[in-house]
Parts: structure tokens; C-alpha cells; sequence
């Protein structure tokens, strides 16, 4: 198959060579649910395992209690999501969607999560790595009660591992590594 | 690990009380009290129930006790088992799959509801009038039809007390439920929740309502919604050697677990790619945006992909 150049990459990502190094975002939001199907929780802080997840939360391993949780996979330990995303559903699509309602755990600003897949940042005092961009599923539109899978293609968040855990808090800075 | 994945809400049943003649008050808890996920007054819930069993009941809590599911369950000796089970074979602190609540009384505010009950049709209406007298709404009046003592007396009494609810006595003969609703008129909501005769009865006194002020509910679990356009069909799985009749609507990933197979899948939207496979023969309607026009001629995704022909093979 013919690959239009523009669409790759120039060069194999470099954290320190791309525009993507020169961002600066913030934590707005934290969430967690212990079980699938359960509302998430609004969180002052969240505690992050290496290798693990986060302390209480549905995907952390240990727990296997999330609607994925049959397919485990190391980029489910936590799950991140653009607060311009949840604007932009209410701008274009007229849609409220609360970061209560994506039920990734984390909210940010100014973080470009699209840029992050493979590479490395540090989301307040820890280190995690980009392993893929989620995708929408029903089961959120079932939850929610919402028509947001469409909307959502694209800029469903991000699945990240763990490498160095800690607490993260509301207003902790993300920052390319 | 659950092979096939988490599908229901983990509940405990916390409490287990009597609540009238052959009836039990149920309330289910998630196991550490984390809120529920929220239903609408009167919605219904599925309890996954041990044997297979899957059974339908409304909630008769109002949806603002964010951590509780309650409902009551009548002793049907002639049902399916269900209730019996219920009754039973579980006790408190029995953990019960449930599903998420769906369905329920839209409650438009500035609108008189009239709830007409027939017996354990009474419990998503006690949903509704707790919801109602939450937002300090007391705009409506529940008529309960019942032979002899009602269901959920306990909870009743308060709505008696306060005139809200009119207990009906059927020992002598059912009441003329056309009285009970009276003519018809604007800002007023007619439901009705009970035994087959008397929806018929209440279907008749309504004829004369527009259909949107008019609300039934039978005691059979609401039909899901189907394509119109989805057909029954033959799904042979070639590697198996699995037949099953698929009956119009049902998805295929559910008739190929049912068959025995286990297919990966995820997004269950047509998009992720994780449910693909390889099909022999048949004519297949694609309704997912993942597959190119060139894989489409011998691969489907199974969450979205429906059979226009009378038969189907997989390479499964």
C-alpha cells in the first residue's frame, strides 16, 4: 500500500526534537470507580503504582473489576482525557459531558495526548508512558446515556503504563519528560 | 478472571424483608456503597439470578438513594422460577448481578400524574411519587388496586396518610378505572402498572387519550429495540461445526457466544478492528468504519455486521 509521506512522522519521535516537547498542561480533574458500570468519583488526589494502576480503581491489578478488565493490558493502568475535547463536544455537538462522564482518570489541559503515544511525560511527580489512544466503546454510551461514540473517534484519550509511581493532585503540571 | 468480561453490576443484597402476602422487599447495595449507576423513577433492572436465570424488576426506591437498588418481588407459583428462587434460595448478603437500569416514568414537571396500580404494580409508582415529593412536587395521586392487604403496605402509608394514594379494595369487584382517570384533559399523565385484565380495562377508560399522556406497563420485560430491517437467518460456524438459528435482531457476537465461540471484542461500535473474522459464504451487511471495500469481501466485524441473506458461515 502507497503511504502519503505527510502522514508519517519525519523522523522516529525525539522528545526533545518536535513541537511536542514544548507544551505545558495541568491536571483539572481526577477521577476513579472501584467496579464497571459504577459512577466515577471526583478526587482531590490520586495514588499511582508502578507497573500497577491506580490505588481503588477498577483496572488496577489486583482488582480486575472493570468492563476490560478480561483483557488486561499494561496501558489500562491509567487512563487520561482533554478537557478541550469535553468543550468542544458542547461547541459542536452540544453535548455536556462531565469528566465524570468519559471515565478516563485523568482530566487535563493543555496536554496534546495525540502526540504522546510512545513516549514518556511526567503527569505531576510521576512518570508514565503512552502505550496507545483509547478508542470510544458502547458501553460508555450505555452508561452514560449519551450519543457520544461518533463524537468521540480520535479523541478518546490516552492508555498510559505506570513507570514511576506517587500522588498526583488537581493542578499538578504534565510535562514532556 | 471472567473470561468473557464483566457484563452486570455487583450488588449485595443487603436486606430481605417482608412486605405483604408472598412479597419481598430486596434492597441491593454495591458491596462497599459506592453510588449505583442512576435510573429514572420506575426503571427496570435485570437480576442475573443462579442458573441462567435473567429476570425483570422496577425499582420501587426513588432514583435520589443514589446507593441503593430496591424492589419487591411477588411469589408467582405459577411463573418461571424466578420469583421462587428469589424467595427462596437467596438471602442477605448474597451477591446479585444486575444490569443498568433502563426505562422509567418521565416525570415532566407542572403535569398532574395519575398512577393507577394493580397489586405488586405499585412498586415503580412508589419510585415516581418518592421522586415527586423529593423536588417538592405533590401533584399526583397513586390509585392502588389490590385484593386484600396491599403490597409494600409500610411504604404506602405515608402516601395514605397524606392523601396522595387511594387504597381500592378489588374483594368485591374491581372499581370503573375510567372514574379513576376521568375525561380527557391538558398537563395530565395517565399510567398504568398491573396484571394483563386490568391494563385492558385501564387501555379502554383511556382510548379517548392523546398517546403521549398515556403510560402502560405490563409485567414483561420491555421489548429491546430492534432493527426494523434485521431478518432471522442460518449462522453455520464452519470450524465448529456449530448451526443455530439466529432469530431477527440478535447480535451476532451474542450467536456466536452462544454456539460456544469466544471472539475477542472491545469497542462494540464497528471501529476497533478487535472482532474481526473471516467469513465463506453468505451476504453480509456491513454497518461498521473499520474494514477497507477489499477486506469486506471475506471479513465482518462481529459487534455491528448483520446477515441480509438466509444464511451465513463463519470461519470460526
Amino acid at each position: 500500500m502507497q503511504i502519503d509521506t505527510h502522514l508519517q512522522p519525519a523522523a522516529a519521535p525525539s522528545n526533545e526534537s518536535t513541537p511536542a516537547s514544548s507544551w505545558k498542561g495541568v491536571v483539572r480533574h481526577l477521577q476513579l470507580t472501584p467496579r464497571a458500570f459504577l459512577p466515577m468519583h471526583a478526587m482531590p488526589e490520586l495514588t499511582l503504582i508502578a507497573g500497577i494502576g491506580i490505588e481503588g480503581d477498577r483496572y488496577m491489578i489486583g482488582r480486575e473489576a472493570g468492563f476490560y478488565s478480561h483483557k488486561p493490558e499494561a496501558g489500562r493502568q491509567v487512563t487520561l482525557f482533554e478537557i478541550e475535547t469535553l468543550w468542544a463536544l458542547q461547541r459542536d455537538h452540544h453535548i455536556a459531558l462531565t469528566p465524570l462522564e468519559h471515565r478516563r482518570n485523568v482530566t487535563v489541559e493543555g496536554v496534546p495526548l495525540t502526540h504522546l503515544v510512545g513516549r514518556q511525560f511526567w503527569l505531576g511527580d510521576t512518570l508514565l508512558e503512552a502505550t496507545r489512544l483509547s478508542v470510544p466503546c458502547r458501553h460508555i454510551e450505555e452508561i452514560t446515556g449519551k450519543s457520544i461514540f461518533d463524537p468521540l473517534i480520535n479523541r478518546s484519550g490516552l492508555n498510559c503504563r505506570i513507570l514511576k509511581g506517587g500522588v498526583v493532585r488537581v493542578g499538578d503540571v504534565v510535562r514532556s519528560e | 478472571m471472567a473470561r468473557r468480561g464483566i457484563t452486570t453490576i455487583r450488588t449485595i443484597v443487603r436486606r430481605i424483608e417482608p412486605a405483604g402476602p408472598g412479597i419481598k422487599h430486596l434492597t441491593l447495595e454495591d458491596p462497599d456503597c459506592w453510588e449505583l449507576p442512576p435510573a429514572r423513577p420506575g426503571a427496570h433492572i435485570d437480576l442475573s439470578l443462579p442458573g441462567g436465570l435473567l429476570r425483570t424488576y422496577s425499582l420501587c426506591n426513588g432514583p435520589q438513594h443514589h446507593t441503593r437498588y430496591e424492589i419487591a418481588v411477588k411469589r408467582e407459583p405459577a411463573g418461571r422460577g424466578g420469583s421462587a428462587l428469589l424467595h427462596d434460595s437467596i438471602a442477605e448478603g448474597d451477591t446479585i448481578g444486575v444490569s443498568l437500569p433502563r426505562g422509567g416514568l418521565a416525570l415532566p414537571p407542572a403535569t398532574r400524574q395519575i398512577f393507577v396500580a394493580g397489586g405488586i404494580g405499585v412498586t415503580p409508582f412508589l419510585s415516581a411519587a418518592a421522586a415527586l415529593l423529593h423536588r417538592g412536587d405533590r401533584n399526583f395521586v397513586l390509585h392502588v388496586l389490590s385484593h386484600g392487604t396491599p403490597p409494600l403496605a409500610r411504604q404506602l402509608q405515608p402516601l395514605l396518610h397524606a392523601g396522595l394514594a387511594v387504597l381500592h379494595d378489588t374483594t368485591a369487584g374491581r372499581p370503573d378505572v375510567a372514574s379513576l382517570i376521568g375525561p380527557p384533559r391538558p398537563n395530565v399523565l395517565i399510567s398504568c402498572c398491573g396484571p394483563a385484565g386490568m391494563l385492558d380495562a385501564f387501555e379502554s377508560a383511556a382510548a379517548g387519550w392523546p398517546a403521549d399522556q398515556l403510560h402502560l406497563e405490563r409485567f414483561v420485560p420491555p421489548p429491546l429495540l430492534l432493527d426494523p430491517a434485521a431478518k432471522p437467518y442460518t449462522l453455520v460456524l464452519a470450524l465448529s461445526g456449530r448451526t443455530l438459528e439466529v432469530p431477527a435482531g440478535m447480535p451476532m457476537l451474542d450467536a456466536i457466544a452462544q454456539c460456544g465461540v469466544d471472539v475477542p471484542t472491545s469497542c462494540g461500535g464497528g471501529i476497533c478492528g478487535a472482532c474481526k473474522v473471516r467469513f465463506i459464504e453468505g451476504q453480509v451487511l456491513h454497518h461498521d468504519r473499520f474494514l477497507t471495500p477489499a477486506e469486506r469481501q471475506h471479513t465482518l466485524m462481529a459487534c455491528v455486521a448483520g446477515c441480509a441473506g438466509g444464511r451465513l458461515v463463519l470461519d470460526l
